[in-house]
């Protein structure tokens, strides 16, 4: 690539008791086989800087962006931090951002909220990723920790959450059915158009910030629903480690019961119809109920 | 009431293969926390800007010759007036790699070329002896990182004297400051030291993590006599498995230390040192 890209954002970031605010702009570009990227220069540059010189230089505009309110995460994190109790938060982030990039003449604006929670209840620990800000699985998944019991076999027959089969979606490419869910731009600027996944180079780029070195990658996966959920089966709704292959560790819920189990999930026995949810996984994820 | 912090960086990350640049990135910014509430943007601070390019020339003539995959990062900082300027190398070779610095740099990549080519044995249940300063490691994660979490203290040998300070360090301007290593420097003091007939010795780790909910130190070792395996234990299983030690700390040939996603370059030193089987 020779073309330039260019991104100008600014984040509102709740991070374990602090709130920060960052606003920057960047630039990158490939040239004769070498990445480069660093801030761009849209801005004054001072010799050194103090107080005034920050407060004159944060009232510049970064373009057109648009001003970010933080009373949305400040709302949410008072929502989840009272939700989960009584269960002790070892890491919660929140983020609303908005930015704008360009590239090959091309201009385009995203906004995006993401939470990471991590929820223990010794010696267990639910993980939590989301694209929303979605308190109703925060509270499902809080309520079924605090029942949790002592580890179990993993059922026969077992369903996967959506945000839990959103984690392993990555890890089933080329072993489950599954296409890029058309919608939006790449990395570069591209459309991103609904396409079968399959073993050849994913047609797009993935670029998850300026300073990172795009590469080609299958964007916003969705497997394709086939088979039928059993709505009786005990259910997997959250995630207790990161997805190892296809090795999930999970908190199921089984009536009554709740227990943690490791369960093998190389074979997908069906995929629900229900409309999926996109989740911050890989190069983007779409959740939707499984069975295995 | 509590005086707002400035914190304000520039740094120049370059990544070389087999003497080539591929990747080349400068950032800079500055934030500014009042209280509970940080503002960041990336302002360019000029005198830091050219502290770090100086420091990245100095370190591109060292690297010029490493036939490896070769990352190198700069960072010029002012933390409340205080300015520093640390020059990082992580030299890989055939997936494995060491951390150091533009002194050891040349040093280090010849240990790192000698050890590449090593022959391992299968891997038994053995004691350890952990060369080059590589107990660093498992010291790091099973006491540094464990204060770091405030968790309940454990008995380790009486011979053994961990420095570890906890400062407020941070990655990036857009990062929240926290309690993170600014070196780990293990002595010993009159240990025992028998070694082992049988033994696996550790010469490079690849990474390491501590779990403060269920207290597991995870030590995953890259270079053996046994070849690359991993430890799995709790701490009191660990320092009840340190056995001896000898001789003065030995510079670990780094250590990149991940919390929070913020990795910060800590320095680490440790004594050859023996614990009974952890595999």
């Amino acid at each position: 690539m020779s073309e330039t890209y260019r991104k100008w954002g600014r984040v509102v970031r709740y991070e374990n008791g602090v709130t920060v605010r960052v606003e920057e702009a960047g630039e990158a570009s490939e040239i004769d086989e070498v990445f480069r990227a660093q801030p761009a220069q849209t801005r004054v540059s001072v010799p050194h800087l103090d107080a005034r010189d920050v407060d004159a230089y944060m009232a510049q505009t970064l373009l057109s962006v648009p001003h970010l309110d933080a009373r949305d995460v400040d709302a949410y994190v008072a929502q989840t931090l009272l939700s989960v109790r009584p269960l002790t938060i070892e890491r919660l982030i929140v983020s609303a951002g908005i930015a704008k990039h360009e590239t090959n003449g091309i201009t385009w604006s995203e906004e995006s909220q993401r939470v990471h929670l991590a929820l223990i209840k010794p010696p267990l620990r639910v993980l939590i990723d989301l694209a929303s800000f979605d308190i109703a699985i925060i509270e499902t998944i809080a309520a079924a920790l605090v029942r949790a019991g002592d580890e179990r076999e993993p059922p026969e027959r077992i369903r996967l959450a959506p945000n839990v089969s959103a984690a392993l979606l990555p890890s089933l490419v080329g072993e489950l059915a599954m296409e890029q869910a058309g919608g939006g731009l790449d990395g570069k600027g591209q459309p991103v158009e609904t396409r079968a996944v399959t073993s050849d180079p994913p047609p797009n780029w993935y670029r998850p910030g300026y300073a990172i070195r795009p590469v080609r990658a299958w964007l916003n996966l969705r497997a394709l629903p086939f088979g039928s959920i059993d709505a009786g089966a005990p259910i997997a709704v959250a995630l207790l480690a990161p997805v190892e292959g296809t090795t999930l560790r999970v908190l199921c819920v089984d009536g009554d019961d709740v227990f943690p189990a490791t369960v093998d999930a190389a074979h997908i026995a069906a995929v629900s119809r229900d409309t999926p949810t996109w989740y911050p996984y890989a190069a983007g994820s779409f959740g939707a109920e499984m069975m295995l | 009431m509590i005086a707002p912090s400035t914190f304000a960086i520039a740094s120049r990350d370059e990544l070389w293969i087999r003497g080539a640049l591929s990747e080349s990135r400068l950032m800079h910014g500055h934030a500014r926390q009042h209280g509970q509430t940080i503002a960041a943007s990336d302002a360019r601070d000029e005198r830091l800007v050219v502290a770090c390019n100086q420091a990245i020339e100095d370190a591109r003539a060292t690297i010029a010759a490493l036939d490896a995959r070769v990352r190198v990062v700069a960072r010029a900082t002012r933390e409340d007036d205080v300015e520093s300027v640390e020059t990082t190398i992580t030299i890989s070779i055939g997936g494995v790699s060491l951390v150091t610095t533009p002194a050891d740099a040349i040093a280090d990549y010849e240990l790192l070329r000698s050890l590449s080519g090593s022959k391992p044995t299968s891997l038994r249940s053995l004691p350890i002896v952990w060369q080059n300063g590589s107990a660093a490691v498992l010291l790091h994660e099973a006491i540094g990182h464990a204060r770091e979490h405030d968790t309940k203290p454990v008995a380790w040998p009486e011979w053994l004297s961990v420095d570890a300070p906890l400062v407020s360090r941070r990655e990036t301007f857009r990062d929240v400051p926290l309690p993170r290593m600014k070196h780990l420097i293990a002595t010993q003091t009159g240990a025992p030291f028998v070694l082992p007939d049988e033994r696996i010795e550790v010469q490079l780790v690849a990474g390491g993590s501590y779990d403060p909910v269920t207290d597991v130190v995870t030590v995953n070792v890259a270079v053996s006599t046994a070849g690359p395996f991993t430890i799995q234990r709790t701490r009191t299983e660990i320092a009840a498995a340190i056995s001896g030690a000898a001789g003065d700390p030995i510079r670990y040939p780094g250590v990149i230390c991940s919390r929070e996603g913020q990795e910060l370059y800590v320095a680490s030193h440790a004594p050859v040192m023996i614990t009974d089987a952890l595999t």
